[in-house]
């Protein structure tokens, strides 16, 4: 699976979760899902944007 | 300070019964806006049994107190997060000496209950540091374990009646 893919369905789950941990009534439930699921993923690609010009540097070793 | 937090009113004539408050709610499970808005409901169930069966299997907690469609819906959310870190061959955090972050990662981890215990000791799963998901699928057992933390908060707040 791609990074993207990686990304939206962890937002998804992540998402759901809280929408009907912290929430009771439907209508409440559908408005937290899609803040908190465009929230992270709008974040998400937005934090990337930013970090793109960054030099990547060499790999990091592994333990 | 007055009726709307639970207190007799300051104006009641000296002598007469102050009325009672309009919420039978406890004065421990009302506090804040929130819960003010939301009144309790009836205690149910035993809450340390329902925290116990929340922490074993994700979602169990509820079904025990009759929450079925939350249960349910629990118990695939968090296990699907956890079988998708399985599958990314993600870590499953444990002690490490010389890593302290280690002995915070470790609790979330086994949030998981049962399911920790099974992929470590009764599966032997590790994880793959080389494999490409690694990362992922690491935040995605963590969270697996820390969503189910919240559920055994939320299992022991509904059993004793401070959540509907």
């Amino acid at each position: 699976m791609s990074h993207f893919v990686l990304m939206v369905l962890y937002a998804f789950l992540v998402s759901v979760f809280f929408a009907l941990l912290w929430r009771s009534e439907r209508p409440d439930r559908v408005r937290l899902f899609l803040q908190m699921f465009l929230g992270l993923v709008v974040g998400g690609l937005a934090v990337a944007w930013l970090m793109f010009p960054f030099p990547s540097g060499p790999p990091a070793p592994i333990p | 300070m007055g009726a709307a937090d639970g207190s007799p009113p300051a104006s009641a004539p000296a002598g007469q019964q102050a009325p009672p408050p309009p919420s039978a709610a406890p004065r421990s499970a009302a506090s804040g806006a929130d819960a003010e808005a939301a009144p309790a409901s009836a205690p149910r169930g035993h809450p340390w049994l329902a925290a116990l069966l929340a922490w074993l299997v994700p979602g169990l907690g509820h079904l025990y107190l009759g929450r079925w469609l939350r249960g349910l819906a629990f118990c695939a959310l968090v296990s699907t997060a956890a079988l998708v870190g399985v599958t990314l061959d993600g870590k499953l955090w444990r002690p490490e000496s010389g890593k302290p972050l280690s002995y915070l990662a470790t609790p979330g981890a086994m949030g998981l209950g049962a399911g920790y215990f099974v992929l470590r000791t009764g599966l032997g799963y590790r994880g793959d540091v080389t494999a490409a998901g690694y990362e992922y699928g690491s935040a995605f057992l963590l969270t697996a374990g820390l969503m189910n933390v919240l559920l055994v908060l939320d299992a022991l707040d509904v059993s004793r009646g401070r959540k509907r």
